[in-house]
């Protein structure tokens, strides 16, 4: 055998070149990316995922307070102000100064006012009358009445009692003296409130960390396993080739949904990221069978013969002359992996059949589901935003993979 | 060899052992070499491991349906332990003291005599009667979907082949990136969020289980147009959920052909080109997309669950999870045992009928 022709740089030289590598790849990359534009859309999209649901949880604190009165709000709902028709200038809490204000107990409006509690007389009423006390109703007609000088609301309060048509009387008490002098006072609630009250939006940016990394945990597991088994076959053969496909096989045909119950009732796990594990450990034969079948194909290319007469090592001929080959082809399939574990831990927990402990998107949708806000058009945002950001995540990891696909088959590039 | 020494054995005794007889018989017909026999044996082989699977897994689940119907029985009417567990134990056709082997002993005898047994929490109730009751509903649903996104994605996808890199292409795989990054029940609940409820084009309250109350089944106009009505939502959904795919493999698998030899050749010809559409391209770009069509058909099965409890469409998968969740082990055998069947025949089939479909592997087959 020759000397090498190339001395090898020094390990430390290379561990120094390292970063500006790896930086030159990224950056080459997306370079080739944005080529196709679809999937450098996908590719933004995904970043824009990572920073919603990876970053903006630290800046934003989940809602978990109950508001008795704001229960399946339309999006883009908020706390107003509203005031008798003669008071339109008061506008701000400064303004409020020394007046007599209604708040409803349990919402956002006693915590939005406390700041001010020493300057403002603050009337407190109850959501439901039917419990000691005032409720809503009443707060608006004493409102009207000019009992008392403004009211802290929830937007769609108004507009439901101004559009109850059963007493008409009211209703013109109501539109006739109540006006919102400002729309804007509280925090907007950007997607709306969920059947307790609770924002929307906080649920989204919270919902999405556990359930993105049970699915990446689950693709990570799945491939591994698909690409030591698959090749491990197709290089050994014989007996373990013959068992392993066996048992890929048993574990594709097996319906899924049995086995992931079972496991997950089985296993009592205290986190959800179990759940990605099992999937994992579930997911792996399809993409076995497709990398032992290119093993295979790979091992009779003349390049590894050459490898082969040359007497280098099955080491050397695994993990440099056959997984460069395969490395995009499994990079994709690590990512439609992920698509997959996503689809299959939302299908469980949408059936209610997975634990549920922490408050995914899956478990909003779940509850969105089994409490009926499907088939109310405004609190329909319950359902449908978890739906929305499922779907744009799945839609933006497939266009990433398909640009993938064409970034790394070179006859795919020739072509273009 | 062993056989002319046998045979003198039998001649010399005049009587025939039977394992003689089947080492004879093996040594002449060596029908364990033979590939349709083998796989056909695999084939039974893992549908017998996976309700062996199924078996024993089902009685894992937490909860069962026995100790459920007990605590209900002893908290309402206030009787002993004894008692209430007698009159569970007579009304469940199911012995909760033998033990799980006894059991599957039991189970896989039943079996062999293709009797599929009764079910656990409504005794009485056949197996096999429920499966004919739901499993066609979801044949039909899943089938044509199945069938409506084949042929729609075979024409997309050599469309986008034949316009490769045109706007026409870039959209159409931007649609069917779409169309496969959405999971099958969110296209199910946007359906139901979007037209449904909040633009009211049907009603969706109308549109649960499979034919309107008060129809009887058979072949009336009535019966058949409600039954369509009904699974209308469902085939969409799964249209919608399979399409993408079906656009992609049959354009990738359309430009393959596009560049083969064969092609060129009947350009050269002078062949008309719906002639080499069909017949030349057509044809031979299907032919991997036949096997997938097999394939995936025994995965859909499985997946109908969730579409058929958003649609409450009460077909097969809605039968599966009505008897997961109330723990009834011998129905969800039942249904497993269908599933399980249809993915292992259906791949089968797939190995089989390639052969036919494309005559290149047959001849390769034969050498």
């Amino acid at each position: 055998m020759s000397s090498k022709v190339q001395a090898a740089p020094h390990p430390l030289l290379s561990l120094l070149r390292l970063p500006f590598t790896v930086l030159f790849a990224v950056f080459g990359f997306i370079n080739r990316l944005r080529a196709n534009r679809a999937g450098f859309i996908g590719f933004l999209g995904l970043l824009a995922y990572f920073i919603l649901t990876f970053i903006m949880p630290y800046f934003i604190p989940f809602d978990s307070e109950v508001n008795l009165d704001e229960i399946a709000g339309p999006v883009g709902s908020r706390i107003q102000l509203a005031v008798h028709r003669d008071n339109n200038h008061l506008r701000s809490f400064e303004d409020l100064a020394g007046k007599t204000v209604g708040v409803v107990d349990q919402t956002g409006g006693p915590s939005l006012i406390a700041p001010y509690a020493d300057s403002i007389n603050i009337e407190k009423y109850r959501w439901t009358s039917r419990r000691a006390g005032p409720g809503v109703r009443a707060a608006l007609i004493d409102l009207a009445n000019k009992e008392i000088d403004a009211m802290l609301i929830f937007s769609k309060n108004v507009a439901e009692l101004r559009a109850d048509s059963e007493d008409p009387e009211l209703q013109a008490l109501l539109a006739e003296h109540i006006v919102i002098s400002n729309p804007e006072l509280g925090p907007p609630h950007l997607l709306g409130t969920d059947t307790q009250g609770r924002d929307i939006a906080t649920h989204i940016v919270h919902g999405g960390r556990i359930l993105i990394l049970t699915a990446v945990i689950g693709g990570v597991i799945s491939t591994l396993i698909a690409l030591v088994v698959g090749s491990l076959s197709a290089m050994i053969g014989g007996a373990f080739d013959a068992a392993m496909t066996a048992l890929s096989n048993l574990i594709l045909a097996v319906p899924r949904l049995i086995l992931l119950v079972v496991l997950a009732g089985l296993i009592r796990f205290e986190n959800t990221l179990f759940l990605g594990l099992m999937i994992g450990l579930l997911g792996w034969p399809p993409l076995m069978r497709a990398i032992r079948a290119q093993v295979l194909s790979l091992r009779e290319r003349d390049f590894v013969e050459a490898a082969r007469s040359l007497g280098l090592s099955t080491y050397h001929i695994m993990f440099r002359e056959m997984l460069p080959n395969m490395i995009s082809y499994v990079m994709i399939n690590f990512i439609f992996a992920i698509t997959f574990a996503m689809y299959e831990q939302i299908a469980l927990l949408v059936l209610g059949l997975a634990p549920i402990d922490d408050y995914t998107w899956g478990v909003m949708l779940y509850f969105g589901r089994s409490r009926g806000t499907l088939y109310n058009v405004d609190g329909a945002s319950m359902a449908l935003s978890p739906v929305l950001a499922i779907a744009f995540f799945q839609v933006c990891l497939v266009l990433f993979a398909r640009a993938l696909e064409e970034v790394f088959d070179p006859r795919l590039r020739a072509a273009v | 060899m062993a056989l002319p020494n046998s045979d003198l054995e039998i001649n010399r005794s005049g009587v025939q052992s039977p394992v003689a007889a089947v080492q004879q018989f093996i040594a002449a017909y060596p029908i364990h070499k033979n590939y349709y026999v083998r796989i056909f044996v695999q084939a039974i082989l893992t549908i017998w491991a996976v309700l062996t699977v199924t078996f024993f897994l089902v009685r894992q689940m937490p909860g069962n349906p026995i100790d459920v119907l007990i605590e209900q029985i002893l908290t309402q009417e206030g009787i002993s332990y004894q008692e209430a567990y007698d009159r569970v134990a007579a009304s469940f056709n199911f012995d909760p003291d033998a033990t799980m082997l006894d059991q599957y002993v039991d189970y896989v005898g039943d079996l062999l005599r293709l009797d599929l047994g009764t079910s656990i929490t409504s005794p009485g109730t056949r197996i096999i009667d429920e499966i004919a009751r739901f499993l066609p509903w979801t044949i039909f649903a899943v089938g044509s979907g199945f069938l409506i996104s084949f042929v729609l994605g075979i024409i997309l996808g050599m469309m986008m082949a034949y316009y490769r890199d045109s706007a026409l292409d870039h959209t159409l795989s931007l649609v069917s990136s779409f169309f496969t990054g959405v999971p099958n029940y969110i296209w199910g609940l946007l359906i139901i969020i979007g037209p449904g409820i909040s633009w009211n084009w049907f009603d969706v309250g109308a549109a649960r289980g499979t034919y309107d109350p008060g129809l009887t089944p058979g072949l009336n106009a009535a019966f058949i147009g409600s039954a369509i009505e009904h699974a209308l939502l469902p085939i969409i959904t799964y249209v919608l959920a399979t399409l993408g795919s079906w656009m992609l493999s049959m354009k990738s698998s359309t430009t393959g052909v596009l560049n083969d030899d064969y092609v060129n050749v009947a350009e050269a010809r002078g062949l008309k080109d719906r002639r080499i559409i069909t017949a030349y391209v057509g044809r031979n770009a299907m032919l991997p997309l036949f096997a997938q069509l097999s394939i995936s058909i025994g995965f859909v099965l499985g997946s109908g669950v969730v579409i058929e409890e958003i649609f409450v469409y009460w077909g097969f998968g809605h039968y599966l999870f009505q008897a997961i969740t109330v723990r009834d082990y011998t129905s969800v055998q039942g249904a497993v045992l269908i599933l399980s069947s249809t993915f292992v025949f259906s791949n089968l089939f797939a190995d089989l009928t390639y052969g036919l479909l494309d005559p290149r592997v047959r001849i390769s087959g034969e050498k």
